[in-house]
């Protein structure tokens, strides 16, 4: 099975490139990192991985799971399996924690054809993932996002992906805007849902990220393409003198 | 029929028809507005309204065999079921209930000579037939629903007073149970005394046939609150215009409302809240989901008078456009003669959030479902204050509009 492979992809926005000649391929149980400038494209491959449908595809092609991904819709994308932790979680007024992200288990879990969960045993499902990642009882009364610091935004992404438990997960700099406390928890929770089945790719700036979550393979990307493969020693140099040498 | 005809036709069937002092006042109404011919330059009461639903309406109103009854089921809970604009009288120590007297309307339209340029509540004075009086007695605390019920084909022109004495707390509910083809146009005045606390939620879920056109008038004294929710989810014709006066200090009024608009249905909305005195908090906030062609209008006021210092007022309209071909407009007036004051207006209409969907997609939900999950939070925002009874029945409605976006 091929798991995740972006062969020759090219995106643009309003007529302007940002994706350019794209390749990458990751198998499963793999974690990537992909670092890089502002404005290099790594959110805009982000999106285009879980079907943002603002971009436009000029040419290219996407594997996962033996699925053309580009001829799927988001929703369909995130049922075979992908899961983005959005850089900005957007705030959802009126649409309550709980049960969205129990109709979200249940279409994944009717996709695969197995049987849907009941609210009760969700609702201590939810409370145990949510207490290893010192999230209240009473944060999952309130709506999507909604009045959250950026700590606790990134802290429910990595609840949901716990709970979705997905196999592909990207994480759009995760790390970025936290303090030191805040930057634990998320990489602990990381740490803890990480499995041997699935497979990662963490977008971001910094090197400490990476010196929890110890990634196999470090990417740089600048103007829409990968233009340095290797191990994490690469994140070091980036750390040390930036991205001038790239 | 037209305009001249309804009015010769019809004289003789209005209620105190054989008082000379009430007949001179419909006539100036009526030649007024005869002689305007229903222009809609600047006239907000006549926005989004079928000028011949106004002026060439068959007009009709007669005595009815249904009777209207009074029910009290629970302790402080009063039914009352009105046929056609019509209640029974009853009287305990918490309130009396009657239908309206000539002295009511001489006493009211001597007090209220200024023209407010509303030509359905102008309409209301002309076509008068009926009308309800309910006074609610100091320290009462009940809740009181009323149950509208009009005939086929009847022409309602009903003006009501409310009047709830010092200390009083009422829940009032009311209910539209309009047939066929029927027009209600109904006026309210509500008096609301010191330290009062009233709630006044409305449902509005007729049939296509019918036209709701409601007008209300409400002044609060001293720490007093009046709390208003409209539900509209017709499929008739509905105008809400609701204006709340705070003229003692520290009273409270807010003035809300929703709506659920498909295919070519239209509401006309409007509030408007006069701070009069000193520390008090105004709020009007409307919001509606339209689709297909259908049309809505939200014009809200917020007036601070000069010694009205320590104002807080509100306003708010929010709606969500499901197909280009629909249309909100919304506008926000405030006028403030005071200087100490915290007032604010805000509008939000657009489609649905284009992030907000994709993030509720890209956690596997569908795009329909997103949808509903969005536009029902949309509504449920503000319904933390009803009962479960009511809450099912707004849950209904909702359930009936998204099957058909
Ligand atoms: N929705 C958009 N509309 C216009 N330009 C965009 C949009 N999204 C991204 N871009 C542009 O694409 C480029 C890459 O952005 P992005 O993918 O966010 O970069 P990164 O995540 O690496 O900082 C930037 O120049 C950005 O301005
Ligand atoms: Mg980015």
């Amino acid at each position: 099975m091929i798991f995740l492979n972006i062969n020759n992809l090219n995106v643009s926005i309003d007529g302007k490139k940002i994706i350019d000649n794209f390749n990458l391929n990751i198998n499963q149980g793999e974690i990537h990192a992909i670092m890089g400038p502002n404005g290099s494209g790594k959110s805009t491959l982000a999106n285009v991985l879980a079907g943002n449908e603002d971009y436009e595809i000029i040419s290219g092609k996407i594997i996962f799971k033996d699925h053309n991904l580009l001829d799927l819709n988001i929703e369909e994308r995130a049922k075979l399996g992908i899961f983005l932790a959005f850089q900005y979680p957007v705030e959802i007024p009126g649409v309550n924690i709980t049960p969205f992200l129990h109709a979200s288990l249940n279409s994944k879990l009717k996709n695969q054809k197995k049987e849907e969960i009941d609210s009760l045993s969700f609702a201590k499902l939810l409370r145990k993932k949510a207490e290893e990642l010192s999230i209240s009882s009473d944060m999952l009364k309130r709506s999507i996002n909604t009045g959250f610091s950026g700590g606790e935004k990134k802290r429910y992404e990595i609840l949901q992906m716990s709970v979705l438990n997905p196999e592909f997960t990207i994480f759009d700099e995760t790390d970025s805007g936290l303090d030191v406390d805040a930057l634990k928890i998320v990489t602990e929770g990381i740490n803890k849902f990480k499995n041997k089945n699935n497979s990662y790719l963490i977008i971001t700036h910094y090197q400490k990220l990476l010196d929890y979550i110890k990634p196999d393979f470090v990417h740089v990307m600048r103007n829409g393409k990968i233009v340095k493969s290797g191990n994490i020693s690469l994140a070091s140099e980036i750390e040390k003198s930036g991205y001038k040498n790239f | 029929m037209n305009f001249q005809e309804n009015f010769n036709n019809h004289l003789k069937q209005y209620i105190f028809s054989n008082d000379n002092y009430l007949l001179k006042e419909r006539q100036k109404i009526f030649n007024k507005i005869n002689l305007n011919k229903f222009d809609k330059k600047n006239n907000e009461s006549l926005k989004n309204i079928s000028i011949s639903d106004l002026s060439s309406f068959n007009y009709f109103y007669q005595p009815s065999k249904e009777k209207p009854t009074l029910e009290i089921s629970e302790k402080n809970v009063y039914q009352i079921n009105l046929v056609n604009g019509k209640c029974p009288d009853y009287k305990d120590e918490n309130i009396e209930i009657r239908n309206i007297l000539i002295k009511d309307i001489e006493l009211f339209k001597s007090n209220n000579q200024k023209d407010t340029n509303d030509i359905v509540a102008d309409l209301n004075l002309v076509f008068l037939n009926s009308g309800i009086l309910i006074d609610v007695n100091q320290k009462s605390k009940i809740k009181i629903c009323l149950n509208y019920k009009a005939e086929k084909d009847f022409t309602i022109f009903q003006h009501n007073f409310f009047n709830f004495f010092k200390n009083s707390e009422v829940i009032i509910e009311e209910n539209f149970y309009l047939t066929e083809n029927t027009i209600n146009n109904i006026y309210y005045n509500i008096n609301i005394e010191e330290n009062s606390k009233i709630k006044h939620n409305i449902f509005q879920d007729f049939a296509s046939s019918n036209k709701l056109l409601l007008t209300s008038n409400t002044t609060c004294a001293k720490k007093s609150s009046f709390s208003q929710n409209s539900y509209n989810f017709s499929k008739g014709f509905v105008r809400n215009f609701h204006n709340a006066k705070l003229n003692g200090v520290f009273s409270k009024a807010s003035l809300k409302g929703c709506f659920l608009l498909k295919d070519d249905n239209v509401c006309s909305n409007k509030t408007h809240i006069t701070h009069n005195a000193e520390n008090c908090e105004s709020d009007q906030k409307y919001k509606g989901i339209l689709n297909n062609i259908s049309k809505a209008n939200y014009y809200s006021n917020t007036f601070v008078s000069k010694n009205a210092q320590k104002t807080e007022g509100y306003q708010l309209s929010k709606g969500i456009l499901l197909s280009d071909k629909c249309s909100f407009f919304s506008k926000p007036e405030l006028r403030i003669f005071a200087d100490d004051v915290k007032c604010s207006h805000g509008s939000t209409i657009g489609p649905v959030d284009e992030n907000s969907l994709y993030y509720l997609r890209s956690r596997g939900i569908n795009k329909k479902q997103a949808m509903k999950m969005i536009i029902s939070s949309f509504i449920k925002d503000d319904l933390i204050d009803l009962d479960k009874k009511n809450i099912d029945r707004i849950n209904k409605n909702l359930t009936q509009y998204l099957s058909t976006i």
